[in-house]
């Protein structure tokens, strides 16, 4: 094209540099060109006059639009607006997601969307008008829920929020269009501000796992609410995250760091890591288990507020792999909402979010060592880009979910009530 | 306790035919006389028996009202008024009344000559309809009879949608057909006042959807044609004269001159002078934008668009056309899909529904061998596609409109009512929440003591218990003129000067020489000094306040000089 400056994202990340370049006033409308720092790794988009504020005048009816059209990268991309930002992303197989409000000075709604079934289906089967998600089930709830957890196999949903420390249970219903709470779950816990994680073990008789701090940690039958598992010690670590992994074992992440993975036909004994990850300095972390590194066994990723990400081995996690600094700015503004997720469809690739209003996608086997800068493969810039507020109010990705079947596919939300779906394309020759 | 009944005849279960019929305070109003477009037989039209049953149609019922011209709204009327037989009033708005008998007699020419029905009403049936229709402007209170009264709201939607107002005495209902309450580039959004009805009947179809976002779809659009465009394919788009053709239009022009294209974009003559006419006669329908732009310059006076030719069709390279009629059943953009259909290099994007038995409607089914005239088969390589920009509202635009008119009830008209038990708490939990106590509501009166008691009575009555009579306030002004002529022919002078410029009001020139704009009133009168000086006594209510102070200043700066 005619006109274009090459300009290298700035160290501190992409998204960081890229939002100052926008911002700027006097750009003028033409062609510029960013070219990721990675170099041929890196993606590449042109933004095209028009968009972002600043940058030219918004011509009538196209504005984002044009860059959105332009950026390359992208499979597919959808927008969307919740009437309420969530912070919750869970499925219910593979076409359906659960979202919820978080505000706490009214009723939120909770709200059970199917997908698009243009998302569903393979390409050129026909034609599939049908772009939109539809509100299946509905919900009110008093307070604003921070997770939402799905019992498979089952119409019952748990919740977790404040006040109050309890869980809720829910039910969807079958021949209409409500979710209704039906019962609750106690959670002994004297802290006003603190929420508990909760996970579920899935089987005839599901059991929900949940904890505000190691020592409450605790497995309750769902239906007769009778304890049958508690870590027993008075450990008084936050807990971060809980992560089912089968059966018996879980995974879990207190905030300073440190992780463990249990088994629940033992007394307490959890094979743990030592400290969080060198070379940072606390923070708050989450961690996911999946993922299959250079060894044959299963991972865990551990993010931090700073911006690190830990690779351990599931094996042996007094040791880790690999470590690197991310391409954010840093330290995040809202570590409640890190979140780090492995690809259930592709091979060593992972997702964070809760910096900015990017999602970034990584794949571990490019890292090497200890501490070193990584490039991402894709960064979901979507949510900035399409703020109507301003910069001054930019909006933070909430959290995150890469779609069960579709390899690429995620969702992700933010503050500012959009949901997005999109499909990413991987520039190197394979994944 | 008022009762007012609703008795769906078309849209309560089934959505494709709305027609609603409601008795309110003893009169009966059907609101829309929508067809069934998936339909062939008489499944197609409303069930009228129930309302024949009561005798003739145009004794029982004491009104019919259309919202807008959609099939699925007025595709009946022509069967209802001329086969099932009444005679009574149909109110519409302006611009349904100018586009709803077109529509209706191009629908009824696929039925009759491309399906070859024999039931189905004739073109003088549509003409004797329409013979019918009583047509009203927006925000009018329209007297049906001394006690049901009617008025119109702006719905957004399509070019002449209108939510209806009916009321009978201290009851009322609203009915809103199809509305939505976001703008878009041709239309504004729906809008109603305070007006507290009993009852509000709102569509709520697309309650449970939440849309991707319109720049998303216009992304889409947009690279479907970039992309057949720069591999050398032409791209037609089939489409109805008004509306969404000349949002696309917009878009497109814009994509061409940022991404400096130069395949050549065409709309179809025909179209351009009727868009153009119906734009014109309506323009108070569109939004504030397209005011101002059509005043600035014509809506078509695009740099990439161009008007089409036949032989354009047959041209190498690529192109896009925009061409009538929507649904690919007949005339040009049907002449033209079959001269394109064969390569695959071609597109064709469908921006709307099709009615069964259109070739619009086979293809975007899928089906790629086509039975033309004279059994020839068409086979069709070109790409299909489907772009809806249909404006609905969601369940936040519901919300809205409620939020707006404050209805007592709430009455949702959709399909599956299990489906609706979510958004019927949603309201439920937002509107009811204020006990009407808090609800502060606006009183204006005056207190009066009588008989050693108190009572609050309007203005007009403490007046006349008072004895005194209203005072208006009028304002005059005094507008110097140097014009040498006699205060007649400045006074046409100042008639035909306003007249031009205020275009928005009603200016008229009264038999005894006086100009009038709306309420205000100017009278031209001899300088008692100077001859050759005019004086204007403009004058005004105190309700007027901004328009003759306008006027003032407007007539300060003197009249164009009259032509010699």
């Amino acid at each position: 094209g005619t006109g274009s400056d090459s300009c290298h994202g700035a160290r501190g990340g992409l998204a960081g540099g890229v939002v100052a370049l926008v911002n700027s006033v006097g750009l003028g409308p033409g062609l510029r060109a960013w070219a990721g720092a990675g170099g041929a790794r890196g993606e590449s988009w042109r933004a095209w006059g028009g968009a972002g504020r600043g940058a030219g005048p918004r011509l009538p009816g196209l504005g984002h639009g044009a860059f959105l059209w332009a950026q390359v990268g992208y499979q597919d991309f959808h927008a969307f607006d919740l009437s309420e930002a969530t912070r919750v992303l869970e499925w219910i197989g593979d076409k359906g997601v659960f979202v919820a409000g978080y505000e706490s000075r009214k009723k939120n709604e909770i709200l059970h969307l199917t997908l698009p079934f243009r998302l569903s289906v393979k390409e050129n089967q026909g034609l599939f008008p049908e772009r939109d998600f539809k509100v299946r089930h509905g919900g009110f709830s008093d307070r604003p829920v921070f997770d939402l957890k799905h019992v498979p196999d089952t119409r019952l949903l748990v919740t977790s929020g404040l006040p109050g420390c309890y869980l809720q249970v829910w039910q969807v219903a079958e021949d209409s269009d409500v979710i209704q709470a039906v019962s609750t779950i106690a959670v002994h816990e004297k802290e006003g501000h603190l929420w508990p994680r909760v996970a579920i073990f899935s089987s005839v008789a599901p059991g929900i796992l949940h904890g505000v701090r190691l020592s409450s940690l605790k497995v309750v039958d769902l239906e007769s609410q009778k304890t049958m598992y508690t870590s027993g010690v008075s450990d008084s670590d936050e807990l971060s995250s809980l992560q089912v992994l089968d059966a018996h074992t879980f995974a879990f992440c207190c905030t300073s760091g440190r992780l463990g993975l249990v088994d629940t036909r033992q007394k307490w004994a959890p094979s743990e890591n030592l400290s969080p990850c060198p070379g940072s300095g606390g923070g708050r972390w989450c961690a996911e288990v999946g993922g299959r590194g250079r060894g044959p066994g299963p991972h865990i990723a551990s993010l931090g507020s700073d911006g690190h990400l830990c690779l351990l081995d599931c094996r042996d996690l007094s040791h880790p792999e690999s470590s690197v600094q991310c391409a954010v700015s840093t330290p995040s503004p809202a570590p409640e909402l890190l979140r780090v997720t492995w690809a259930p469809g592709l091979d060593n690739c992972l997702a964070i979010s809760g910096f900015d209003g990017t999602v970034q996608v990584y794949d571990v086997m490019s890292w090497d060592g200890m501490g070193g800068q990584a490039e991402p493969l894709f960064t979901h810039r979507g949510h900035v880009f399409l703020d109507g507020n301003g910069i001054d109010t930019a909006p933070l990705v909430t959290t995150h979910t890469w779609h069960p079947q579709k390899p690429r596919t995620l969702l992700s939300a933010a503050s500012d009530a959009s949901l997005h779906v999109w499909d990413w394309v991987d520039l190197r020759a394979s994944c | 306790m008022p009762e007012i009944r609703v008795t769906p005849l078309g849209a309560g279960q089934d959505v494709g035919r709305s027609c609603i019929l409601v008795s309110i305070g003893g009169k009966n109003v059907m609101l829309d006389c929508g067809m069934h477009m998936g339909f062939n037989d008489d499944r197609r039209f409303p069930d009228f028996s129930y309302i024949t049953r009561n005798g003739r149609l145009t004794d029982f019922l004491d009104c019919v009202i259309i919202s807008h011209f959609h099939l699925d709204h007025c595709g009946a009327l022509p069967y209802f008024s001329e086969m099932v037989g009444y005679d009574g009033p149909i109110y519409m708005t302006h611009p349904t009344q100018a586009i709803c008998p077109i529509l209706l007699e191009d629908y009824r020419k696929i039925a009759v000559d491309k399906k070859g029905e024999a039931n189905f009403f004739t073109s003088q049936m549509i003409k004797d309809c329409m013979k019918k229709v009583v047509a009203v402007h927006l925000h009018q209170t329209v007297q049906v009879d001394d006690e049901l009264e009617i008025k119109a709201y702006y719905a957004g939607h399509v070019l002449g949608a209108a939510m209806f107002q009916i009321k009978v005495g201290s009851e009322s209902v609203v009915y809103t057909g199809d509305y939505n309450m976001t703008p878009d580039r041709h239309l504004g959004a729906a809008w109603i006042d305070k007006c507290r009805p009993n009852l509000l009947i709102t569509e709520s179809t697309y309650a449970t959807t939440i849309r991707d976002s319109k720049r998303c779809r216009e992304r889409d659009f947009l690279k479907k044609v970039h992309e057949t465009v720069e591999r050398g394919g032409k791209v037609l788009i089939p489409v109805f004269a008004l509306g969404r053709a000349q949002e696309l239009c917009i878009l497109l022009e814009t994509f061409w001159e940022r991404v400096n294209l130069k395949a050549p974009i065409y709309f179809s003559t025909g179209l351009t002078e009727k868009a153009n006419h119906y734009y014109k006669l309506f323009i108070t329908w569109t939004n504030q934008k397209i005011r101002k732009t059509f005043v600035q310059r014509n809506m078509f006076e695009f740099k990439h668009i161009k008007a089409f030719d036949r032989a354009f069709a047959d041209n190498p390279g690529p192109m896009v056309v925009f061409a009538t009629p929507g649904m690919l059943h007949a005339g040009q953009s049907l002449q033209i899909f079959r001269k394109w259909a064969g390569n695959e290099k071609n597109m064709v994007i469908m921006p709307g529904y099709c009615v069964q038995g259109t070739v619009g409607h086979k293809i975007l089914s899928g089906q790629r061998k086509l039975e033309m005239e004279g059994r020839q088969v068409l086979e069709v390589k070109m790409q299909v596609e489907y772009m809806s920009f249909s404006a609905h509202a969601d369940a936040k635009g519901i919300m809205q409109l409620v939020g707006q008119a404050e209805p007592e009830s709430v009455l949702l008209v959709h399909g599956e009512a299990k489906k609706m038990e979510f958004l019927k708490q949603k309201i439920e939990q937002e509107f009811r929440l204020l006990p009407s106590a808090k609800k502060p509501r606006l009183l204006h009166g005056t207190l009066i003591m009588k008989d050693s008691s108190f009572q609050l009575v309007s203005s007009e009555q403490a007046l006349k218990e008072l004895g005194l009579a209203e005072h208006q306030l009028r304002f005059t002004c005094r507008v110097h003129l140097h014009d040498s002529r006699k205060e007649q022919e400045t006074a046409a002078r100042v008639y035909s000067h306003l007249k031009s410029v205020l275009k928005d009001h009603c200016v008229q020139h009264l038999p005894d020489g006086s100009v009038t704009v709306e309420s205000i009133l100017i009278q031209a009168a001899a300088h008692s000094e100077d001859p050759g000086t005019k004086v204007l006594l403009v004058s005004w209510t105190y309700q007027d306040e901004e328009l003759g102070s306008y006027l003032t200043s407007l007539l300060k700066k003197g009249l164009p000089q009259a032509p010699s």
